[in-house]
């Protein structure tokens, strides 16, 4: 504090970096920034979630026998590693996402009121997935079935 | 220049520190240890390369548990996930298998340099004990690592190994029975080895290098020959 005062100049001189000083900042820098780039490089890709084959989708999957799903009935079976909703209405077989599209519960049949119901915030879907009351603003997705012979299959990963 | 402003960003956070927990003369006297000349030398580097090692363990021992599951039917199957669906997951196991490998060698050449130097003698024998204990804490996590791949070599390897406990009389047996959670090496083994390996062992020595560091700093390095 008790230095003269110095012209613009020199305190600029003064504060400004080196020839050195910048070369030593350039090569530390960018020494640092390549260790730590090649450190947590393969850390964060080895976070990221692989995929699974089980989880591939497009599969069409034998669900369960035809008798085992009389009309009236519904079921909650897994395609490709999701909960899909079968419901063996009059008119046929309904699949659906059984994943509620509010919060993510499993909805379930509900076979005296003959609707899908969601446990979680009581919301109710009819057989073509649309909503009929509760929170849920989206109606659940709804997957290609099929019955051949006794057997019933649902086309997985159309979403 | 003396102005608040004009202080490094470093000065500043340390004086806010100190002003508050009044640490810095005790810190200072702890951490600011000159090496001695005659101990700037490669092989007074093994003990801390042994300790680097260790927390390379750490890091990799942690990022493996995410994907590792230590049960007899899916361990094999985890490592397989491991080492060929995860990203670098190869890299990872290897280095974690690689540092294993060369801690036990790097903590072994420490234990010599201290030997030949004679470090071990009269203030440091308690220190020497501690390095020990260390040397028994990572022989054991070398011995736990080795089942969890949950292959023909982990077994037998286990098998071999383990079966050497029981030969001391009298107890052995028992001693047996408890490290392998049972007659023979199984699924019980395996979660017991797991849980030895990820839970009791790291504990153990942290404790002991907290231990081994505080005593070396208090002491400071061995002199010359």
């Amino acid at each position: 504090m008790d230095d003269p005062v110095k012209p613009a100049d020199d305190v600029a001189r003064d504060q400004a970096v080196s020839r050195r000083g910048l070369f030593k900042y350039v090569l530390l820098g960018f020494s640092a920034l390549a260790t730590a780039g090649g450190v947590l490089t393969p850390i964060i890709a080895y976070l990221w979630p692989p995929k699974q084959a089980s989880a591939a989708g497009g599969a069409r999957v034998d669900v369960a026998d035809a008798e085992d799903l009389p009309v009236g009935k519904g079921e909650v079976y897994s395609v490709a590693n999701k909960p899909v909703i079968v419901v063996h209405t009059p008119d046929g077989y309904k699949a659906l996402s059984a994943t509620c599209t509010h919060l993510g519960c499993i909805v379930f049949w509900n076979e005296q009121r003959e609707v899908i119901a969601c446990p979680c915030h009581e919301a109710y879907f009819n057989t073509n997935g649309a909503v009929i009351s509760g929170p849920p603003t989206a109606p659940l997705e709804e997957y290609r079935v099929q019955v051949e012979g006794d057997k019933i299959y649902v086309e997985g990963g159309n979403g | 220049m003396e102005a608040t402003s004009g202080r490094s960003w470093r000065r500043r956070v340390g004086d806010w520190f100190d002003e508050r927990f009044d640490v810095r003369i005790p810190l200072e006297a702890f951490l600011k240890k000159p090496v001695p000349k005659h101990a700037i030398r490669w092989y007074f580097c093994l003990g801390g390369i042994t300790f680097a090692l260790f927390l390379i363990q750490g890091v990799t021992g942690i990022l493996l548990s995410l994907y590792y599951r230590p049960t007899p039917g899916e361990a094999y199957e985890s490592i397989l996930f491991i080492m060929n669906n995860v990203r670098f997951g190869w890299l990872i196991r290897s280095i974690h298998s690689w540092s294993a490998t060369l801690m036990i060698a790097f903590c072994l050449a420490h234990m010599l340099r201290v030997f030949f130097t004679g470090s071990y003698k009269n203030p440091r024998e308690l220190n020497w004990v501690a390095g020990t204990f260390l040397l028994l804490l990572t022989l054991a996590f070398g011995f736990t690592g080795y089942l969890l791949p949950w292959d023909q070599k982990a077994l037998w390897g286990s098998t071999v190994g383990s079966e050497i406990l029981g030969i001391i009389p009298g107890i052995g047996p028992w001693l047996l029975g408890l490290l392998r959670g049972g007659a023979d090496i199984t699924g019980l083994t395996l979660t017991r080895f797991y849980g030895i390996h990820m839970l009791v062992l790291p504990v153990l020595v942290v404790v002991f290098l907290a231990i081994h560091f505080v005593i070396i700093r208090r002491q400071g390095i061995s002199g010359p020959l």
